[in-house]
C-alpha cells in the first residue's frame, strides 16, 4: 500500500512541477509591422508623415475610373464605346456618357473615396502635429496651413462632383458625420483657403514641386469662385478676376513655348505648371489614362513593355471643331496611320469615325496623345499630371471679363494663348472680343452610323466661342464636365449618343454605400 | 477478410503463419504436461480462430470469476492451468464478439470467434484519447483502412470521400499539386477559414503530411460536444488521422505497395476545331484562317502515367517495437512539364521501461516534394489553359521561320510558346518531430507529456526565357523569379488522465495543457532584363531591372501563439447510462487585448437502450443508444495582428526632388476582437439491427456562429479606410445526416456489405448588425465574373441563404438575337432596357442533399468495391458557356453551341452578359471508384505472406445533365457554384496495384 501512496506521491509531484513550468503569455511580436507605440517621430519624419495626403492623388487622378474618367465620360469630347474586345462591362460608361446613372455608379464612388481618404490623413497629421504627438519648432504654422489648403482642395472637388457632402475637420470625433448643404461646403473652401492663405509658401522651386503654395491655393480659389454661382447661385466673377490677377503679378510663371512640353514625360520642369501630381513609371505608379486610350496594337508602336486595353476615344463632332491651322488638334489627339518603328509597317489606323457607343470597331476614334507615351513606356508612366496651370488661370481671367461686358480685353488674353499653337498661322492666333461673343461651333446632335441627325448646333450657347476655346487648350485634362455645367450645356445638348435628361444630374449621387453606412445622409435630388 | 487492427491503446498483431513441425511440438508438450499433472490442476490448451479459420493472435482469454488469463500468441494458441471449479473461459479481440466458452472437462478447446458487425467494441479516436464506440455519446464517424477509397488518391481527404455522411470532400480540380476541399455541415462562417482541425497522431498537420498508405484510420469529430475539447481550432470539424503503429510481438514484417496509374481528361469542352471553324465562317465575320489545323488543348496536355511505391517495415515486441515507412510518388500532371514527385520516410519506435511505468515512443516523418511550376511560384497556369481553348483552330504552332507563331490580340499569347518557354521548381521539405512520454505512476492513472515539433521549408525558382510573350511583348527580355517560405510550428501537450471502476459505474477524468506557437516567414524577389537566359533563375544578380531600381523584393515574417487549458469528464454506469463533459479554456494572441481568452464548454449524454430490461425481449434491435450533446467552438481570425494599430511604411511620395516613402497606419484596429462562436446541439441515435446486420447512426444538428467575423464597411469619414474586421453577425445551419450499413449477403464464399449516407443541411445568415455596426442594406454581393462582363455573381442577403446567384433572369430572346429579360415588375423587356436593379436570385450553389453509396462484394479470393456519390437540388454558373457560347466575340474560339438557337429561337447577337441561361441545375451521381482485387491463396507462406493484386478506377462515371466539365465545383466560401472557365479540367484515373507482405 505504501507503495501505491508512493506512487500517488511521485506522479503528483512530477504533474505539478510541469505545469508549474507552463506559460501564459499571449503578447503579440510584429516584424513586417510597425507598431504605433514603436514609432517615435521626429522632424526629419514630417516628409514621411505627410506623404500619405498627398500620395492619395496619384489613384485619384489618372488611375483607373478616377477623377479624369469622371469628368470626361460624361462629357462631350471624350467616350468609350463598346469595342470587339470588351468594354461594355456591364453598361458602365453607356450610363456615363447618356447620363443615366444610379447611385451605385462606382466612377463617383470611388472619388468620394479618394477625396475623404486625403481629407482624413490632412486631419490625423493635422491632429498629430497640433497636439505635440508629432514634435514640431520651426514651420510649424505653415506646415498646418498647408495641410489645410490641401484638405480645401479636396473639398473643392467633392463641392464640384457631390455638393452635399459632410464636413469633417476633426480627426479626434468619431460621430457619423452630419451632411452639409453646398453653400456650407463652397463657405468653408473659401474660408479655410482665406485662412491658410497668408502662412503658404511663394516659392517655386524642387522643394515645393507637387505640394500646395500659395499660388496653388489661389488657382483653386480663382477656380471655386469661378464656378461660383453654379455652386451657390451667385456669381464672383471679380473675386476670380482678383486671384487671377495675384497669380499674374507673382510672376513665378509663364506659357510654356511648346504646348506639348508642358505634358511631357519629365515635365517636372516646365514653367507653366502650378500644381502637378507627380508620377513615376517604378516608384510611384498608377497612371493609366494610356492604357485605357490605345488600341492593344499600339504596344508595337511605341515599343512599350505592357500592352494596352483601349479603349476611349474623341467624340467625332469635337474633332470637327477644330481649326485646320491649330496645332493643338495633332497635339491632343493621336490620329491617322501608325507605323512600326522597327519595320516601317503600319500597326494601326485610327480614323475619326466612330460608329456608335454599342459597337466600334478596334481602330475607330482619334486616341488620347496629349501626354507623351515615351518609346518604351510601362504600363504606368513618369507624366506629371497637371492641376493647374497658368494658361487655365489666364483663361480664367479673360471668361470672367467676357461675362462682366469686358470682351475686348478677354480677347487679348485668349489671343496671347493662342499664339503658340498657331505657327503655321499666326494670324488665325487672334481673336476679337465679338467672336467671343459668338455661340459654340460644336455640332450638337444625335450621330447614327456617323450622321448627326436631330441636328442642334451650339450657336444658342451663350458665349458658345469660349467653351469652344477651353475646350481646344484644355480638352483631356480632367474638368470638361465643370465647364460643360458652368456654361449650361451639360443638360441640354445633345452629342453622339448622348441625350439632354436633367440638370439634377449636374450633381453626382451621394454613394449608395455611404448612405447605407450613415444614416445623417440624404441622397441627392431626383436620385 | 484482411485484419489491421492497431490503435496504440489496443495490444493486437498480425496474424502469423504456423509451422507444423512447431504445432506438434508443442501438442506434444502441452499432452505430456496434462498427464503428469494430476486431478488438483489441469492444463488446457485452445487455439482460437476467426469465421475464415485463420488464426487469431493476441485474443484475450480470462478466467471467469477468477484474475487468471493469457493471450494468444503467435499461432493464435494458448495455455491455461485451471483449478477445479474453474469451468468458463471467456475469449475476446477486438472487432469480434466476447464469447464465453465451458470448458468443463476438456483439455483442449477450439474457440471459433465471430465478427462484431455492430462495432460496439471498435476503438473510436476522440480528442485527447480513446473510446468504445458504445460508449461515445457525440458524433463521431469512424473509417479504417479497409474500408478507404482504394486507387490513386492524392491525400487523406480523398480516402473517405463519400464514407462519412456531412462531411463533403471535392476535388474541384484535378491540379495533381492541388487539395481536396473540405466542407462539415454547412458553411458557418462568412470571412474565417473553414478548414477543420487535422491531428495526425495527436499533432495538427495538413493532408499532405503523412502518405495515404501510412494511415491506419481516420476519425472525424462532427459535432461541437466533440470538437469543443480543442477550441478554436475545431469549429470546422476535427479530422484525426492515426497512422499505422505496432502493439506487440510481432515477426519482423515487411509490406511493399505500388501502383501505376494512367489519367484521361475526363470531359472535353466541344470547341471548335478547325473544319468546324471553317464551316462557320460564313456564320462569323471576323474569323479567320490562318490556313493550318491545330488541336490546342491536345498540344499542351498529355496522357500522364504515374507511379507510387511503398514500403514499410514493422518488428519487435510488447516492449520495444517500431514501424518505419518509406513512399515515393511520381505523379505526372495532364499539363505537358507539370508533375508532382515526392518522397516521404516515417518512422515510429515505441519503448517501454520501469516495468511497464513509463512507455516512450518517437515519431518522425519527413516529406521531400518537389514539382515543376508554369506560373510563377504555382503548378498550374490556368492563363496557359484558357488561351488553349481561345485559340484559333486553324493557326499554326510555328510560323514560316520555325519560331513561335504570335498574334497581337488582346490577351492572346501562343499556349504551347507559354509553357515551354517558362520553368520553374517549387521544393519543399517538411520535418515532424514528436515525442511522447506516458508515466503511469498507479493502474489506470496516465501523465502524459508530447512535444512536437515541425519545420516546413519551401524554396521556388520561375524564369520566361527571352523567346517567351514577356520578353516578344511586354519587352523584359528574360526574367526570373525566387522566393522561400519558411515555417515552423511547435507544440507541447502536458495530459493526465485518471480512470477508475466502482460497482458498476465507470468514471474517467482527463485534464491538460497545451501550448502552440508558429512563425511564418517569407521571401520574394524578381528581376528582368537578363543578358543571357542561361542563368535562368540561379543567378538572379545578372539582371539590370534591379539595378535599374524596378524589380521587386520583399520579406515578411509573423507569429502567433495559442495557449489553452482543458478537462474532460466521463461517466458510464452499468454500460447504459453515459455522460459526458468537456472544457476548454484558451487564449490566442491574434485577439485584441481585452479579448484573449475564450471558454469553451461541452456536455453529452447518452442512452443505450437496447441494454434497458425491458429491451430484452425485442430481438431484432441489437443495440439502440440515443445520445444528445451541446458544445461551443470557436474561431480565430487568420491575420494575427488585426487588433493592433500599426504602421507601414509604403507609397512613395516626391520630397525635394527624392522620392522618399510615407508612412501610414495600414488598417482600422479593433482591440475588441475577438474569436468567432459557434454553438451547436447534436441529437444522435445509433441502431443495430439483427446482431447488427444492418447498422448505422442518425444525426440531427443545430449550429449558431454568433460574432461572426466580417470586414465591416465602415464610413470614411470619421474612419481612416473603409473596413475593419470586426466581429457582428448571426448564422444558422441545421441539417441531417443518415448512414445507414448492412451486410445483405454473408456466406462463407460470398459476402456483400453497402453503406449509404445521406446528409442535408439548410444554412441562414440572420443579421450582419449589433449595437455598433449598423447596416441599414440587408445585403452585399460576392464573386465576380471577370473581365470583360465586370459582374458581382452572387447576392449575401441577410434572412437568406449563402450561395444565391444574383443576376438578371432571361426568358426569351428577340428574333434580332437580344436577350429578353424579366425585369423587377414582372414584365418581359429586352435586356437593353434594364437597369441593376432588375437583377433577380437566380439559384443556388450549395446542394440541398448529399448522397453516397458505397459497396463492396467479396467473392473467395475476388474483392470488388463499389463507391458512388451525388449531390441534388443546386445550381452551377457555367463560365465556359458563359463566355464562350456567343457567335459575335469572333476574335476568340468558341463552342459548338455558340451557334445554336437560343430558347430554340434564334442566335445570340448581344454581348457577352451574366443570365441565367447560363445558370445551370448541377444535380449529379457519380460512379467515382470501382476496385477489382485478387489475393492469392499462396501454398507455401514461408516468404511472401500475403499477396493481392488490383486494378482501380476513379472518378469513372458521371450522370449529369450539366453541360460543363464537371458538377462537382467549388463549394466553399461565398461563392460557391462558381465554374470557373480557366479551371484545371478534372481527370479519370485507372489504376494497377499491388500489395505485398513478407
Amino acid at each position: 500500500m505504501k507503495k501505491q501512496f508512493n506512487k500517488y506521491i511521485g506522479g503528483l509531484v512530477i504533474l505539478v512541477a510541469l505545469v508549474a513550468g507552463s506559460c501564459t503569455d499571449l503578447s503579440e511580436t510584429v516584424y513586417s509591422e510597425l507598431l504605433a507605440e514603436q514609432f517615435v517621430p521626429s522632424e526629419k519624419d514630417i516628409p514621411a508623415i505627410i506623404a500619405p495626403v498627398y500620395t492619395g492623388m496619384r489613384g485619384m487622378m489618372a488611375g483607373w475610373q478616377g477623377m479624369f474618367d469622371l469628368q470626361e465620360e460624361p462629357a462631350d469630347q471624350i467616350v468609350t464605346p463598346a469595342r470587339p474586345n470588351g468594354w461594355y462591362d456591364g453598361g458602365t460608361y453607356h450610363r456615363m456618357h447618356e447620363h443615366t446613372w444610379t447611385p451605385t455608379q462606382w466612377q463617383p464612388q470611388n472619388l468620394w473615396n479618394n477625396c475623404y481618404r486625403g481629407i482624413n490623413t490632412a486631419n490625423r497629421v493635422i491632429y498629430q502635429i497640433e497636439s505635440g504627438e508629432i514634435p514640431m519648432e520651426a514651420g510649424k504654422e505653415n506646415l498646418l496651413a498647408e495641410l489645410r489648403a490641401v484638405r480645401a482642395y479636396y473639398y473643392s472637388v467633392l463641392l464640384d462632383t457631390h455638393g452635399n457632402v459632410p464636413i469633417v475637420d476633426d480627426y479626434k470625433d468619431v460621430e457619423l458625420p452630419e451632411q452639409a448643404t453646398r453653400q456650407q461646403v463652397y463657405d468653408f473652401v473659401v474660408s479655410e483657403f482665406t485662412a491658410a492663405m497668408p502662412l503658404l509658401t511663394e516659392t517655386v522651386d524642387k522643394t515645393t514641386y507637387g505640394r500646395f503654395t500659395k499660388w496653388a491655393a489661389k488657382a483653386t480659389l480663382a477656380r471655386v469662385y469661378l464656378n461660383a454661382e453654379v455652386y451657390t447661385g451667385t456669381p464672383q466673377w471679380a473675386l476670380c478676376i482678383s486671384e487671377c490677377n495675384d497669380i499674374i503679378a507673382g510672376t513665378k510663371f509663364q506659357l510654356d513655348t511648346y504646348y506639348r512640353d508642358i505634358f511631357k514625360t519629365a515635365n517636372e520642369n516646365s514653367k507653366e505648371i502650378i500644381f502637378a501630381v507627380p508620377y513615376d513609371e517604378t516608384k510611384a505608379t498608377g497612371w493609366q489614362i494610356h492604357m485605357k486610350t490605345l488600341d492593344p496594337l499600339s504596344r508595337l508602336v511605341f515599343k512599350m513593355e505592357a500592352q494596352p486595353w483601349g479603349g476611349n476615344c474623341a467624340v467625332p463632332q469635337w474633332i470637327d471643331t477644330y481649326d485646320a491651322d491649330d496645332q493643338r488638334l495633332k497635339d491632343t489627339w493621336i490620329q491617322g496611320p501608325q507605323y512600326n518603328p522597327d519595320n516601317g509597317n503600319l500597326v494601326i489606323d485610327y480614323v475619326k469615325f466612330v460608329k456608335d457607343i454599342d459597337l466600334a470597331a478596334s481602330n475607330q476614334g482619334y486616341r488620347i496623345g496629349k501626354y507623351e507615351i515615351k518609346i518604351g513606356a510601362k504600363a504606368a508612366l513618369s507624366n506629371d499630371y497637371v492641376v493647374f496651370r497658368y494658361a487655365d488661370v489666364l483663361m480664367m481671367k479673360a471668361e470672367c471679363l467676357l461675362r462682366t461686358g469686358h470682351e475686348g480685353d478677354a480677347a487679348l488674353i485668349v489671343s496671347d494663348v493662342r499664339a503658340r499653337s498657331f505657327r503655321a498661322n499666326p494670324a488665325k492666333a487672334t481673336v476679337t472680343g465679338a467672336q467671343l461673343l459668338e455661340g459654340s461651333s460644336y455640332n450638337y446632335g444625335y450621330v447614327v452610323n456617323g450622321v448627326v441627325t436631330e441636328a442642334e448646333g451650339g450657336a444658342d450657347i451663350q458665349y458658345g466661342r469660349f467653351l469652344d476655346e477651353l475646350g481646344w487648350e484644355f480638352a483631356a485634362e480632367g474638368r470638361r464636365r465643370t465647364d460643360l455645367i458652368r456654361f449650361g450645356v451639360f443638360h441640354t445638348k445633345t452629342w453622339f449618343n448622348h441625350r439632354p435628361t436633367s440638370i439634377e444630374k449636374a450633381l453626382f449621387p451621394i454613394p449608395q454605400a455611404e448612405i447605407n453606412k450613415n444614416p445623417n445622409l440624404d441622397q441627392n435630388p431626383s436620385y | 477478410m484482411k485484419r489491421e487492427c492497431n490503435s496504440k491503446q489496443v495490444m493486437c498483431a498480425r496474424k502469423g503463419a504456423g509451422i507444423h513441425l512447431r504445432r506438434s511440438l508443442m501438442s506434444l508438450l502441452v499432452l505430456f504436461l496434462a498427464i503428469s499433472l494430476h486431478a488438483q490442476t489441469r492444463q488446457l490448451s485452445g487455439v482460437v480462430k476467426d469465421p475464415a479459420g485463420e488464426t487469431v493472435p493476441g485474443a484475450a482469454i480470462r478466467v471467469l470469476n477468477t484474475t487468471k488469463g493469457a493471450a494468444t500468441d503467435v499461432d493464435g494458441r494458448f495455455v491455461l492451468t485451471l483449478a477445479q471449479g474453474e469451468n468458463v473461459i471467456q475469449v475476446s479481440y477486438v472487432g469480434m464478439k466476447t464469447q464465453d466458452v465451458n470448458v468443463q472437462g476438456k483439455s483442449s478447446v477450439e474457440v471459433v470467434l465471430q465478427y462484431d458487425m455492430l462495432g460496439m467494441e471498435e476503438i473510436v479516436v476522440v480528442g485527447y484519447g480513446v473510446q468504445k464506440k458504445g460508449d461515445v455519446t457525440s458524433s463521431i464517424s469512424s473509417v479504417k483502412a479497409d474500408a478507404f477509397v482504394k486507387g490513386a488518391v492524392k491525400d487523406a481527404a480523398q480516402l473517405i470521400q463519400g464514407k462519412v455522411a456531412g462531411l463533403t470532400i471535392s476535388n474541384p480540380s484535378g491540379d495533381p499539386t492541388s487539395n481536396a476541399q473540405i466542407m462539415l455541415r454547412g458553411i458557418t462562417t462568412l470571412s474565417a477559414s473553414t478548414e477543420p482541425l487535422i491531428l495526425i497522431d495527436g499533432v495538427p498537420g495538413s493532408l499532405s503530411t503523412v502518405a495515404p498508405e501510412d494511415i491506419e484510420s481516420i476519425d472525424v469529430l462532427k459535432d461541437g460536444s466533440a470538437a469543443a475539447i480543442y477550441g478554436t481550432r475545431g469549429t470546422n470539424g476535427v479530422i484525426i488521422i492515426t497512422t499505422k503503429g505496432v502493439g506487440q510481438d510481432i515477426k519482423p514484417t515487411v509490406e511493399y505497395n505500388a501502383y501505376a496509374t494512367v489519367q484521361t481528361i475526363a470531359r472535353k469542352m466541344p470547341f471548335l476545331n478547325a473544319e468546324q471553324y471553317r464551316e462557320h465562317m460564313a456564320d462569323v465575320p471576323g474569323f479567320v484562317d490562318l490556313g493550318s489545323s491545330t488541336d490546342w488543348v491536345d498540344e499542351i496536355t498529355r496522357t500522364p502515367v504515374s507511379m507510387n511505391h511503398n514500403l514499410t517495415m514493422k518488428g519487435g515486441n510488447t516492449n520495444s517495437n517500431y514501424t518505419a515507412s518509406v513512399n515515393y510518388r511520381y505523379w505526372e500532371g495532364l499539363f505537358i512539364r507539370s508533375d508532382n514527385k515526392q518522397a516521404s520516410g516515417r518512422i515510429g519506435i515505441n519503448h517501454t521501461a520501469l516495468d511497464g511505468m513509463l512507455k516512450m515512443s518517437f515519431n518522425s516523418i519527413i516529406r521531400d516534394r518537389n514539382y515543376w511550376t508554369g506560373g510563377d511560384g504555382y503548378s498550374f497556369n490556368s492563363y496557359v489553359y484558357r488561351q488553349a481553348i481561345i485559340r484559333n483552330p486553324t493557326d499554326a504552332i510555328y510560323d514560316e521561320n520555325g519560331v513561335w507563331q504570335e498574334r497581337n490580340t488582346y490577351f492572346y499569347d501562343n499556349p504551347v510558346a507559354y509553357i515551354m518557354e517558362s520553368d520553374g521548381q517549387n521544393n519543399e521539405r517538411e520535418i515532424q518531430m514528436n515525442g511522447k512520454v506516458t508515466l503511469t505512476p498507479v493502474k489506470r492513472w496516465n501523465i502524459n507529456l508530447l512535444l512536437s515539433n515541425n519545420t516546413y521549408n519551401q524554396t521556388r525558382g520561375f524564369s520566361q526565357t527571352k523567346k517567351h510573350v514577356s520578353t516578344t511583348k511586354s519587352g523584359r527580355n528574360g526574367y526570373a523569379s525566387r522566393g522561400t517560405s519558411a515555417n515552423q510550428s511547435k507544440l507541447l501537450e502536458l495530459t493526465t488522465d485518471y480512470a477508475h471502476t466502482f460497482g458498476k459505474s465507470n468514471v474517467s477524468l482527463m485534464g491538460g495543457y497545451s501550448y502552440q506557437n508558429n512563425i511564418f516567414e517569407g521571401f520574394y524577389m524578381t528581376n528582368w532584363d537578363f543578358p543571357t537566359d542561361f542563368y535562368s533563375y540561379n543567378r538572379m544578380q545578372s539582371g539590370d531591372a534591379l539595378t535599374r531600381g524596378e524589380a521587386t523584393m520583399n520579406s515578411s515574417k509573423s507569429e502567433n501563439t495559442l495557449i489553452a487549458f482543458f478537462a474532460r469528464g466521463s461517466y458510464n454506469f452499468d454500460d447504459k447510462y453515459l455522460l459526458m463533459a468537456s472544457l476548454r479554456h484558451e487564449g490566442s494572441s491574434k485577439f485584441g487585448a481585452n479579448h484573449k481568452w475564450g471558454t469553451f464548454p461541452a456536455v453529452s449524454a447518452g442512452w443505450r437502450i437496447s441494454r434497458e430490461a425491458f429491451m430484452s425481449d425485442i430481438n431484432f434491435i441489437s443495440d439502440l443508444k440515443l445520445r444528445a450533446g451541446f458544445g461551443i467552438t470557436g474561431t480565430a481570425p487568420g491575420n494575427s495582428y488585426m487588433s493592433l494599430i500599426s504602421l507601414n511604411y509604403g507609397s512613395r511620395f516626391l520630397s525635394n526632388g527624392v522620392w522618399i516613402q510615407g508612412v501610414e497606419p495600414n488598417r482600422n484596429p479593433n482591440p475588441d476582437l475577438r474569436w468567432e462562436k459557434k454553438e451547436e446541439i447534436n441529437v444522435g441515435l445509433d441502431f443495430g439491427f439483427f446482431e447488427g446486420r444492418i447498422n448505422g447512426t442518425v444525426d440531427f444538428y443545430r449550429r449558431r456562429t454568433n460574432d461572426m467575423l466580417w470586414d465591416y464597411q465602415v464610413p470614411t469619414p470619421p474612419y481612416l479606410y473603409s473596413s475593419i474586421t470586426s466581429n457582428v453577425g448571426v448564422m444558422d445551419n441545421h441539417g441531417l445526416e443518415v448512414l445507414v450499413q448492412g451486410t445483405p449477403v454473408v456466406r462463407p464464399d460470398f459476402n456483400w456489405m453497402t453503406g449509404i449516407t445521406y446528409s442535408t443541411n439548410k444554412n441562414k445568415l440572420v443579421s450582419l448588425s449589433n449595437d455598433q455596426f449598423q447596416t441599414t442594406n440587408d445585403f452585399f454581393y460576392s464573386g465576380h465574373t471577370g473581365e470583360p462582363i465586370q459582374q458581382t455573381t452572387h447576392i449575401v442577403k441577410i434572412g437568406d441563404q449563402i450561395g444565391n446567384f444574383y443576376g438578371w433572369k432571361s426568358v426569351d430572346i428577340t428574333d434580332a438575337g437580344i436577350w429578353i429579360i424579366e425585369n423587377a415588375d414582372g414584365e418581359h423587356v429586352p435586356i437593353t432596357e434594364s437597369t441593376q436593379d432588375d437583377r433577380k436570385v437566380l439559384g443556388n450553389g450549395l446542394p440541398k442533399h448529399y448522397l453516397g453509396w458505397n459497396n463492396s462484394f467479396r467473392y473467395k479470393n475476388f474483392d470488388l468495391e463499389l463507391n458512388m456519390r451525388g449531390a441534388f437540388g443546386f445550381q452551377i454558373l457555367n463560365f465556359q458557356r458563359m463566355y464562350y457560347e456567343n457567335p459575335r466575340i469572333y476574335q476568340y474560339n468558341m463552342l459548338e453551341s455558340a451557334f445554336d438557337k437560343v430558347y430554340g429561337k434564334a442566335r445570340l447577337t448581344y454581348d457577352l452578359a451574366y443570365v441565367s441561361y447560363y445558370v445551370e441545375d448541377g444535380d449529379y451521381w457519380k460512379i467515382d471508384n470501382m476496385t477489382l482485387g485478387y489475393t492469392f491463396k499462396l501454398p507455401n507462406r514461408n516468404y511472401v505472406k500475403n499477396a493481392r493484386v488490383y486494378a482501380s478506377g476513379l472518378n469513372l462515371y458521371t450522370l449529369t445533365g450539366y453541360k460543363g466539365i464537371d458538377p462537382e465545383v467549388n463549394r466553399i466560401g461565398l461563392n460557391p457554384g462558381n465554374d470557373e472557365r480557366d479551371k484545371y479540367p478534372t481527370t479519370r484515373t485507372f489504376t494497377l496495384g499491388v500489395n505485398l507482405t513478407f
